[in-house]
């Protein structure tokens, strides 16, 4: 099979696959027990305004008329008004997404630069004490809820230190024009540290064993010996063509790990009042909001979804040996 | 649980009545039917001879809201449900998610027992109306109680229409004695407005009648103190939107548009109207359908004057656009008619005169600018990004799901003390409570009821202050079940409810005991007498064998043979 059209029919398995993400989202929400709007309407409305309130988010209509709209809309990226802020679902995301994308990108960043480079390291250097100490602190790192960790960093570094803020993206009662006007400023990196680090330190043990594994598969190989019957440094061997070679899992890894990232971490954002997608994802499950819950995770699913696909097409970029059947 | 709380629980019971054995009090926080076990069911009772007997009470369902909703509620319902079991009681406790429980409860009404937080606005008996008047009773209109009462529908239609305070009184106290002589529902616990706050930024906090310590009364009171200028509060979770027609009037939202939209009339601290801090500086009902007001001088936060044809369309434009959480005041405005430049009239409909209209509705219309909002079509469903009104605190920036700020508005004519106030969001409770100590927040509008505040009350920065409110819990139970439309069951199930011990082990001594629908909040509206009723399991058994009830030699609860 070319190429094309290996691109060609993935294409067409991500429209199957989008259809049913939204099919399984529309009536999964709707199987949940309870009203949506019970959080909506209030107890000082008369019946006829709780009817109106009802009627205006079209939940008195016929299931198959709310899913056949669902469907018609989710082809042009509307995912339709929140119940709650009556804005735009498309405007509830890119409210919190940014927020969530800073604070997972930069964590994802530095858990991937370390555990890459732990990675080749423990790898480089298995059954030394450094190995062993390294591999232990990854599966703790990996073993701790995050909550609890951020918590006790919270604790000890907030409350007690005093030298990382307790909540939020920054200093309270400053207001900012834009999301980038925010993000450059010392004020936010600030703020920004404490959770990123506690998300890297939960992050670094995915690539960094994967890396190991990898590194020695690769170095038990012929290539590695020819290296060094060539005269190469230890170093070059070790980065130029062991780890080069070893990258290629992580790849997948982080494509996945990139998707998630997009969904934010709920518990993190939660201890950190750190205002992103993930809490925001929950609320609109918890309070039944299903044109936030439907689109929020519509756009986690795609994303997950299209950072495999591309992960195919990398590797068949970097790995030649790779085919498309 | 430590043994020192179960035997400070055992003895709040056994001082409540409870003779039975008791379970710790982790138990009851679980999710346990209080029927399902052996211990719980059954009163301690000598049997009833069984030829007399007939049925048995069915098993009552008390529905209860997740742990992690709402903890002290949670427990309260497991601690009662416990209790009624002691009384002969065949009770099941099922835990729904809220949205569950709400619909099974307000909308089904499917349910034999609920506990309810209920929060009044400043007049009781429209509320009362909607939850226990005869004619409500269908599914979805309010009285999910079923309870049915002429006698009540009558003093409440009569209070409604009555222009005359002090004959409205009269009629709200003989509404309450005839409510707790029937109960319909019954109060459990009178929940109070809490003020929690760093004292050593800001001090001198007031309650008033509708909000609490998140009343503009609070706000143009607040003095500052070391030199503080900014009120920082902070709300767990997100505010949904600015639109002030398009709220569903939680407390978050309620609490930051009194403060940023003008009402016609204000209410001082003891739930007067008092015109000094209101947009009206006069007004007088000229007859039964007719409230004239008098105007000062003012302006929106946008520099543009606040002129009486702003108000009349404020109530014309709230009432013909139906907007949903203005619907009950929007029943009695017919037209809003400008009369000159100072004076408006507001005509109710000729078939629903209100008595108090100021109270629900003077207070509550708020006066929106018609530039901004006259080409809305559908007020409810717009996003408003910045809204403008002509309270003391105009907005200033809301940074979506993370802070609202608002600031002084310094051309208002009761100015507030600080130059601006913020609210951040911080769904952490620990958090919360670090940055009450260190400064970083110097109050909590939440007024949350919890450990932390317990574990914090007498730090020497922190003070809490706590004022009878217009908010309670209640335990409703359905009279469209068997045995529940009874009057005499009612009352030993709330002789059975352990009040005591659920102010005192589950909500830390805080509040007080309920004992009446309307509470002290409302001032002269409020009655203390009524019938009262004492704790106790025992005083419960014995209401129910002189009621005509009978018990099998399980202890349970029968109906006894004709």
């Amino acid at each position: 099979m070319s190429k094309a059209s290996f691109v060609v029919r993935r294409l067409l398995q991500l429209g199957v696959t989008f259809w049913a993400v939204g099919t399984v989202l529309f009536f999964l929400f709707r199987l949940m027990p309870g009203d949506p709007t019970a959080f909506v309407v209030s107890a000082q409305m008369t019946p006829e305004a709780r009817q109106q309130v009802i009627e205006s988010y079209g939940l008195n209509e016929p299931l198959y008329i709310q899913y056949v709209r669902f469907l018609e809309n989710a082809l042009t990226l509307n995912f339709g008004q929140s119940f709650h802020t009556n804005q735009p679902v498309r405007e509830v995301i890119w409210t919190y997404l940014p927020n969530t994308l800073v604070l997972m990108l930069s964590a994802f960043v530095v858990a991937y630069i370390l555990g890459i480079v732990l990675g080749v390291l423990t790898g480089w250097y298995r059954g030394s004490r450094f190995e062993k100490t390294t591999v232990v602190t990854a599966l703790t790192a990996r073993s701790l809820p995050t909550f609890y960790v951020g918590l006790i960093v919270l604790w000890l570094f907030g409350a007690g230190l005093g030298v990382i803020p307790m909540s939020g993206m920054g200093t309270a009662g400053q207001s900012y024009d834009s999301f980038w006007a925010r993000i450059f400023t010392l004020d936010f990196l600030h703020h920004l540290v404490a959770p990123a680090a506690v998300l890297a330190f939960y992050y670094m043990g995915y690539p960094l064993l994967i890396m190991r594994s990898s590194m020695m598969e690769v170095l038990s190989q012929d290539f590695i010996d020819v290296c060094r019957a060539k005269g190469l440094s230890e170093r070059a061997i070790m980065f130029k063509h062991a780890a080069r070679n070893a990258l290629l899992p992580i790849i997948t890894a982080a494509a996945i790990a990139l998707g998630y990232a997009v969904g934010g971490s709920v518990l993190i954002e939660t201890v950190f009042g750190w205002p992103g997608l993930g809490r925001e994802m929950v609320n609109a499950v918890l309070r039944r909001d299903f044109p936030v819950a439907q689109g929020t995770f519509m756009v986690l699913a795609a994303t997950i979804i299209i950072l495999n696909f591309i992960a195919d097409l990398l590797y068949g970029y970097l790995d030649p040996r790779v085919t498309y059947d | 649980m430590t043994n020192k709380a179960t035997t400070n629980r055992r003895s709040f019971l056994n001082k409540a009545g409870a003779t039975a054995g008791l379970v710790g009090l982790t138990m009851t926080a679980g999710c346990f039917g209080a029927g399902d076990d052996d211990e719980n069911g059954g009163a301690n009772v000598e049997a009833t001879d069984p030829d007399m007997l007939d049925e048995q009470l069915p098993t009552y369902q008390f529905l209860n809201n997740a742990q992690s909703y709402n903890p002290p509620r949670h427990d309260a319902i497991n601690l009662m449900a416990d209790q009624f079991g002691r009384i002969g009681l065949d009770m099941e406790v099922e835990v729904l998610e809220w949205g569950t429980l709400f619909n099974r409860v307000d909308v089904e009404y499917d349910y034999d027992f609920s506990l309810w937080h209920t929060f009044f606005t400043i007049d009781p008996v429209l509320e009362l109306n909607s939850t226990m008047y005869s004619e409500n009773t269908e599914p979805g209109q309010g009285n999910f109680a079923g309870y049915e009462n002429p006698d009540a529908d009558d003093l409440m239609d009569q209070y409604l229409e009555e222009p005359d305070a002090d004959t409205r009184i009269d009629l709200v106290h003989d509404l309450q004695r005839t409510l707790m002589e029937d109960l319909p529902q019954m109060p459990v616990i009178d929940m109070p407005f809490l003020a929690v706050y760093n004292n050593e930024q800001v001090d001198n906090w007031e309650a008033d009648l509708p909000h609490g310590f998140n009343s503009y009364w609070t706000m143009i009171n607040l003095e500052m103190q070391g030199g503080e200028d900014t009120l920082k509060g902070y709300w767990p979770e997100a505010l949904d939107t600015m639109n002030v027609l398009g709220h569903n009037d939680e407390n978050k939202h309620t609490y930051n548009f009194v403060v940023i939209y003008d009402t016609l009339v204000r209410l001082d601290n003891e739930g007067e109207i008092d015109t000094d801090v209101s947009l009206a500086t006069d007004y007088e009902r000229v007859d039964a359908t007719t409230m004239e007001y008098t105007i000062r001088d003012h302006t929106f936060h946008d520099g543009e004057p606040l002129t009486v044809e702003d108000i009349a369309f404020s109530y014309n434009y709230i009432s013909e656009n139906e907007v949903p959480v203005y619907s009950v005041q929007s029943n009695f405005i017919d037209e809003a008619e400008v009369v000159d430049d100072s004076t408006v009239r507001i005509h109710m409909p000729d078939d629903n005169p209100l008595g108090p209209f100021n109270l629900l509705v003077g207070t509550q219309i708020p006066i929106l600018p018609e530039h901004r909002w006259a080409d809305r079509d559908e007020p409810s469903q717009v996003n408003v990004e910045e809204p403008v009104g002509s309270g003391p605190l105009q907005f200033d920036y809301w940074d979506q799901g993370a802070e609202l700020g608002l600031e002084r508005f310094d051309d208002h004519f009761a100015p507030v003390d600080f130059e601006q106030r913020f609210w951040r969001i911080i769904p952490e409770t620990s958090t919360v409570w670090e940055n009450l100590r260190n400064g970083d927040l110097n109050y909590e509008p939440f007024g949350r009821i919890d450990r932390p505040l317990d574990e914090n009350r007498d730090e020497d920065q922190i003070s809490v202050q706590s004022v009878p409110a217009t908010s309670f819990w209640h335990c409703t139970p359905n009279q469209r079940s068997d045995g529940l439309d009874d009057p005499e069951v009612r009352k030993a199930v709330f002789n059975a409810v352990p009040r005591s011990a659920i102010v005192d082990q589950i909500l830390f001594g805080v509040p007080d005991p309920g004992f009446n629908v309307v509470t002290e909040a409302f001032g002269p509206l409020h009655t203390d007498d009524v019938t009262q009723y004492e704790e106790g399991v025992d005083i419960a058994i014995e209401r129910l064998q002189d009621g005509g009830y009978g018990y099998d030699e399980n202890g349970m609860l029968h109906f006894l043979v004709e």
